[in-house]
């Protein structure tokens, strides 16, 4: 108990190491935004540079380039933020669940 | 708060970015879709928001004076904002 009062604030993911990195933000609801990281609290409310923002419709699924928007300098609250990933850290692999044909 | 203070003293903190903001036109997008446009007038630390003027975007827009915005559904900020299509 005495660690945790100790480390009250201290964030399990530092995201300096992304400070001037373009990052890829998803929230609940599903927006997804990309920008480049200026800045952040530990509350992981972030501030991005040169935003665009994505929209997911329903017959929109997984494809990001239909209705997106740039929108500059934005304040991202951290309370509704899911995930956050360098923009360049995904790529798209093979489904690696569909060979299953053990006998 | 020792952890907080070394992270970076020269990036831009996100509440800093808000309270500049104050007096200025600001375009909210919520977590559904609606967004609202207008002039911050305060914010507090679960970011309740007083705006002026706004005009939240979608089908209708309706015109509204004065209004306490709970920050619960508040997604982005974008200080200076248009909105989507004015």
């Amino acid at each position: 108990m005495a660690d945790k009062e100790k480390k009250k604030k201290e964030s399990i993911f530092d995201l300096s190491t992304y400070i001037d990195k373009h990052i890829r933000v998803k929230f609940q609801g599903g927006r997804e935004a990309s920008g480049v990281l200026k800045g952040f609290d530990p509350l992981l409310n972030l501030v991005l540079d040169g935003t665009i923002e994505y929209m997911r419709d329903p017959d929109d699924q997984y494809k990001l380039t239909e209705d997106t928007r740039q929108l500059g300098l934005v304040v991202c609250r951290g309370t509704s933020v899911v995930l956050i990933c360098p923009q360049d850290g995904m790529e798209a692999i093979p489904n690696p669940f569909i060979q299953q044909q053990d006998g | 708060m020792a952890a907080i203070a070394s992270t970076n003293p020269s990036q831009l903190l996100p509440l800093e970015l808000v309270d500049k903001c104050i007096g200025s036109r600001i375009h909210i997008v919520m977590k559904n879709d609606k967004e609202i446009v207008g002039t911050l007038l305060g914010f507090d630390d679960f970011l309740f928001l007083c705006v002026s003027e706004i005009t939240p975007e979608g089908r209708r827009i309706t015109k509204l004076d004065q209004i306490l915005l709970n920050g619960n559904n508040i997604t982005m900020l974008i200080p200076g904002g248009e909105g989507p299509e004015v």
